[in-house]
């Protein structure tokens, strides 16, 4: 028998405030239209491709998936946030076990000769660094919550290592220590299995949480000035990435293999116009355009529904986007705050980065889009991240407190 | 309840300064998150989509649909080209290519020596080259064998099948020319290249309209190549060629290409020559013939027998290269392909003097009673110029000197007619332009300019140009001027083309007769026809008459002037009209170097005079009656001709055939034999008896002569051919009286003078009056009743 609500504790009560509709509304929105246009561009390898040509192979999963989705948004928004405070902690150490685990045999899934997938008996294939963006998210945020509560501890001037230590701390280095271990661990596991977009995603996000978390600009400057430097490097230094962005100035310099993708994806975007070609009418889904019904589903939205669908699509998420950061503004404390903000901006990073590659304005990097992209437990997940801001948002209603 | 509240909700009860400033920093750094992912990071993305979706909206949804859609061309089929009475001059059939794929015969690991020794053993091709090309495994398209008719493609499939062989080794569709007259009027027709393309003659000129436009099939495919849905298709039909009807007639043709041979047999010409028939009132081409023809199905073949020889001795001469082998081919294929009745020029000699007559009679500056003399040479700007007859001709009129072909005589008319004049003339005949004929390469006349022409120094240029020397034109400039001079004055652009019709015969196109001007008026027209009739009837052109044939002409024996050229050869020619009242062709026969007997000779080893006369003349005399006669022009004869001055008949019997003959042509009597002995034993009529001149004679050789008396036809209302073959039949004789000058089938019979139903002897004469047919409506009529 279900308790009533004078039964509950105030926290209990504020827990089952009022979800933000907006917010909600733009995540049913795009995730109908996401799963629509998956079908869409899925159609035609689903047909080709799968053994009895079931054209609604992709569909009718993805589809169970956001219904599944669905429930478990609502499912996490019921929950007082305030337990992931607890909670991040085991996330974080279990992501790092399964990103680990991604590199055991018969548990890892070798795909395109990188180990992303895992395979638990009972559970469906996923991505470990999925997890692990809410993982670290989670953490970063109820570690920085704590901050200003935090005393801080004198150090024994009169040692050198004291001063030395009391001037780092000062500085505000030595707070940052755990985050940027935590980072090393998880962007290093990242890179070996090699998984590059992720480890970008998750470092975008964490940048994120801890700029919006009053760690001061410098650091983020240094570290940026650190990671350009590097990329430059490694820019000028590998074949590898100078013959990437050869491609991506001019993908028609190889048009049969390196830059067949992104050409593919030109057409696609190019010939939808302004209004498009009509919803199912792309060409280019037909064996054409590679990953059609993942990374670039996008390209065959465009195709379909042309300039005009694309903004749509664009302008719901920038509203999703900013309802979401207006919701951090909102949010009753610190902790929501800083883990609606990693979450909006995971979101943001993802979807700029996808949309990007798909019309060449940055090399390409293998980020689907969020619920465009085909894969269920990416959207699962997603949609579990999308009910944390909406547990956030119960509680904006609430007496603000610190 | 308050046990239950969160740590921090206590502990964050009240609010610093420094508080107050770190939720401000929170809320500040949230909004700069908020602007730049929600709004700055989606001005590039939409400004990126912009530039791709509207701006390079075209060209990429062009590559686009390139890389989705497969293009394949249908090819239309050539039209076939008719002659004007429907005989297939060219027509194409399909016929297949084998082609091998090297890479997929390597991948299916097949036979090569298999293929490459079957292959040669049913195509011809050298094994050799079949397996070197199957060496070249990238390569999946390697044709082995060109137009294989089905014959041998039957054979290629068989072998295909049997060996398993389908994977590597395949027939494509192609289409082959045929020619069914092979060499027939090669010049005219042309052939196509291997692509189909015509290369020469009509088919070269008329490509575009033979060949159609090749269809289009645009069918979607999916990124594996696969065809996909039809909605996606596009069809293209082809449009098969037009079929083209000439106005080339293949039997005419056929006599003129036969005449231009025997010719050149008879009279040992040494570089070929040409012949042209033409409709003087349509300016369509119903013959023309270069030299000797080649086979069209084999156009690279020389057919020349003796320039094979000469091709065939250098290709087996260790001494001479291939290159130079290849060269000398090339040259001889070059020149077999020249049509020299459009391409080249000659000097038309005396030929041409129809066209300054005409010019003269036109301006007013001579007349038929124009009187001329000739002491057999004229000088004229410090050179002798001598007549064909080094005697003189003496005193002419005007006819009498067309008649003798008189170069004073017409070195006078050209100065009467003077050189502005005469060159207006040329200009207004066409000789100073292309004719415009629809057929390839035609060549251009080399005339002086008029500055030259009509100046002090080009006296002497007026002077030959007035009997045709000097001066270069094409044959068909000439027949085309000549036709002008024939029909009335009009000069009318000479065409091939009849019409064309599409695919299922419905006509789409007729040529349109193309007057250019008319040059001299009608009755000046009539009046040269008549004098050069009198030149065939009585005058240089006599050797070219031909009883019941009115034919009009002029003969030529020009020098050949040309740097290369030697002065002793001679282009003897014959340019004439029939029938001379009512014109229905023109004809150009031209023989080129007939072999002096001695270098220098002006006579042949057969003992021919070398000119237009003595050898064009009576080759062109039999061609035109053949033409004429295939043609249905009706005969007309004078009465003379019919009947000729009544002759006693000589006595023949107890003579051998040639005696016999010679003795009955020295009365101008024709003969024919009846039986198979070698004396005559019988003729009719008897010896002594008066018939008509040119009548048939009938020799019974050893058979018995028949004496029962025969009865008499009615022969009212019948025209004068008819009658005298209802008398021939019965082994009588017509002697025709009338006031008509010619007996046509205007002419009828009005009365005899022996009553039908009489009985004669075989070999009486029935005297015939004829009358010329009223045209009146009411008498027409009963005539055409009393014929029917």
């Amino acid at each position: 028998m279900p308790r009533r609500k004078r039964d509950l504790t105030a926290r209990q009560q504020l827990a089952r405030g009022p979800m933000d509709l907006p917010f909600l509304m733009l995540v049913l929105m795009l995730t109908a239209i996401g799963v629509i246009a998956m079908f869409s561009a899925s159609y035609a390898s689903a047909y080709y491709e799968s053994k009895d040509h079931n054209a609604t192979y992709y569909f009718v999963r993805q589809a169970l998936f956001a219904v599944g989705g669905i429930l478990v948004m609502w499912l996490v928004s019921r929950i007082d946030y305030q337990t992931f405070r607890w909670v991040s902690v085991f996330i974080l150490l279990a992501s790092i076990v399964l990103l680990i685990l991604v590199k055991v045999p018969g548990i890892g899934v070798t795909r395109n000769g990188a180990n992303r997938w895992i395979k638990l008996p009972g559970l469906p294939q996923f991505q470990p660094s999925e997890i692990a963006k809410v993982g670290v998210i989670l953490y970063f945020a109820a570690r920085l919550s704590k901050r200003d509560t935090v005393k801080k501890k004198p150090w024994n001037d009169k040692t050198w290592l004291g001063r030395a230590l009391g001037l780092l701390d000062k500085i505000g280095f030595l707070e940052l220590l755990p985050y940027l271990g935590i980072l090393v661990v998880v962007g290093g596991l990242l890179l070996l299995e090699p998984h590059m977009s992720g480890t970008i995603l998750i470092f975008a996000g964490a940048a994120a949480v801890l700029f919006a978390g009053g760690i001061h600009w410098g650091w983020f400057a240094a570290g940026g000035a650190v990671m350009g430097g590097g990329l430059w490097f490694i820019m000028n230094n590998t074949d590898y990435m100078l013959r990437r962005i050869n491609l991506w100035q001019d993908p028609w310099s190889d048009p049969q293999d390196g830059g067949f993708q992104i050409i593919q994806s030109l057409y696609a975007v190019g010939s939808g116009g302004l209004l498009g070609k009509g919803f199912g009418k792309s060409m280019q889904k037909f064996l054409y355009l590679p990953e059609e019904q993942n990374d670039f589903v996008f390209a065959v939205w465009c195709e379909e529904m042309g300039l005009i669908g694309a903004i749509v699509v664009l302008a719901l998420f920038a509203l999703l986007i900013i309802r979401g950061y207006w919701i951090a503004i909102h949010a009753r404390d610190k902790f929501g705050a800083l883990l609606v903000v990693g979450v909006t901006t995971l979101l943001a990073v993802q979807v700029f980065l996808n949309i990007a590659v798909v019309t060449n304005l940055i090399p390409v990097t293998g980020i689907s889009l969020p619920f465009f992209s085909y894969g269920g437990t990416a959207l699962m997940i997603q949609l579990a991240e999308m009910g944390m801001v909406l547990g956030v948002s119960r509680q904006v209603q609430a007496p603000r407190l610190g | 309840m308050a046990d239950n509240r969160p740590r921090d909700l206590d502990a964050n009860q009240h609010h610093t300064g420094d508080d107050r400033h770190k939720k401000q920093r929170i809320l500040r750094r949230t909004v700069l998150l908020m602007v730049v992912f929600g709004v700055a990071a989606f001005i590039p993305l939409v400004g990126k989509l912009y530039d791709l979706q509207i701006v390079q909206h075209e060209e990429l949804q062009e590559k686009a649909a390139r890389q989705q859609t497969r293009d394949m061309a249908v090819s239309a089929d050539r039209g076939t080209i008719y002659d004007s009475e429907g005989n297939i001059l060219a027509i194409s059939a399909t016929v297949q290519n084998l082609v091998v794929s090297p890479k997929d015969i390597k991948e299916n690991e097949l036979d090569k020596s298999l293929i490459a020794t079957g292959l040669s053993q049913l195509t011809g091709a050298d094994a050799g080259t079949i397996l070197k090309r199957l060496e070249n495994t990238k390569s999946q398209y390697e044709v082995v064998a060109r137009k294989l008719e089905e014959e041998d493609a039957e054979k290629v499939r068989t072998f295909i099948k049997d060996n398993k062989l389908a994977s590597g080794v395949y027939l494509e569709p192609d289409s082959k020319r045929y020619y069914p007259y092979s060499s027939l009027a090669s010049h005219v027709v042309g052939f196509v290249g291997a692509e189909n393309q015509g290369l020469y003659g009509a088919e070269m000129i008329y490509n575009d309209l033979l060949s159609g436009v090749g269809g289009r099939v645009v069918t979607a495919k999916n990124g594996a190549g696969t065809e996909m849905l039809s909605k996606y298709e596009n069809y293209i039909d082809a449009q098969d060629g037009r079929n083209l009807h000439l106005t080339l007639n293949a039997t005419i043709q056929g006599f003129a290409e036969k005449a231009l041979e025997e010719g050149i047999e008879k009279y040992d010409i040494q570089n070929g020559g040409f012949c042209i028939v033409m409709d003087p009132n349509t300016g369509g081409i119903l013959a023309m013939a270069s030299n000797t023809g080649y086979d069209l199905n084999n156009f690279s073949v020389i057919a020349d027998p003796i320039k094979a020889e000469e091709l065939e001795t250098m290709k087996e001469d260790p001494n001479v290269s291939d290159e130079d082998y290849k060269t000398a081919l090339g040259q001889a294929q070059l020149e077999q392909w020249r049509n020299r009745c459009v391409n080249d020029t000659y000097e038309p000699g005396s030929t041409f003097k129809s066209v300054v007559l005409a010019s003269a009679l036109e301006d007013g500056v001579v007349d038929l009673n124009s009187q001329f003399f000739c002491n057999g040479v004229t000088h004229v700007g410090g050179f002798d110029i001598h007549c064909s007859k080094r005697t003189g001709h003496g005193s002419q009129d005007l006819t009498l000197a067309v008649k003798n072909s008189c170069n004073p005589a017409f070195m006078d008319i050209g100065q009467r007619l003077g050189a502005d004049r005469f060159y207006d003339y040329m200009e207004d005949f066409g000789l100073l332009n292309t004719t415009g004929i629809d057929l390839n390469g035609e060549g251009g006349s080399q005339i002086w300019s008029r500055k030259f022409f009509t100046s002090e120094e080009g006296i002497s240029s007026l002077a030959t140009a007035s009997f045709g020397q000097t001066m270069k034109i094409t044959p068909i400039q000439l027949i085309t001027a000549a036709s002008a001079v024939v029909n009335g004055g009009h000069l009318i652009t000479p065409h091939v083309l009849d019409y064309t019709t599409d695919s299922d015969g419905n006509v789409v196109d007729t040529y349109e007769i193309n007057e250019v001007r008319q040059v001299i008026s009608q009755e000046t027209s009539d009046t040269v026809r008549s004098i050069l009739e009198q030149v065939v009837s009585m005058g240089t052109g006599k050797n070219c008459y031909q009883a019941g044939y009115r034919i009009g002409g002029k003969t030529g024996t020009s020098e050949k002037t040309g740097a290369n050229e030697n002065e002793d050869d001679y282009i003897v020619s014959f340019l004439g009209v029939a029938p001379a009242n009512d014109p229905q062709v023109v004809m150009l026969l031209a023989y080129d170097t007939p072999k002096p007997a001695t270098p220098g000779s002006s006579w042949t080893a057969g003992g021919t005079y070398i000119s237009g006369g003595n050898i064009a003349a009576p080759m062109a005399g039999p061609l035109l009656r053949q033409i004429l006669d295939y043609l249905g022009v009706e005969k007309q004869y004078s009465a003379e001709e019919l009947s000729g001055a009544d002759t006693a008949v000589p006595q023949v019997v107890g003579y051998n055939e040639s005696q016999a003959g010679n003795a009955l042509k020295a009365k101008g009597f024709t003969y024919r034999l009846v039986g198979d002995g070698d004396k005559v034993t019988g003729q009719i009529p008897a010896a002594g008896a008066v018939v008509p001149g040119k009548s048939e004679i009938i020799l019974y050789m050893g058979e018995e002569r028949p004496t029962e008396a025969v009865t008499v036809p009615d022969l009212s209302g019948m025209t004068p051919g008819a009658a005298q073959q209802a008398l021939a039949n019965l082994n009588l004789y017509l002697r025709g009286t009338g006031s008509a000058q010619y007996f046509t089938s205007a002419t009828l019979a009005a009365t005899q003078n022996i009553p039908a139903g009489t009985q004669v002897e075989p070999g009486t004469v029935v005297e015939v009056t004829f009358v010329e047919k009223i045209n009146d409506f009411a008498e027409n009529n009963n005539l055409n009743n009393s014929l029917n």
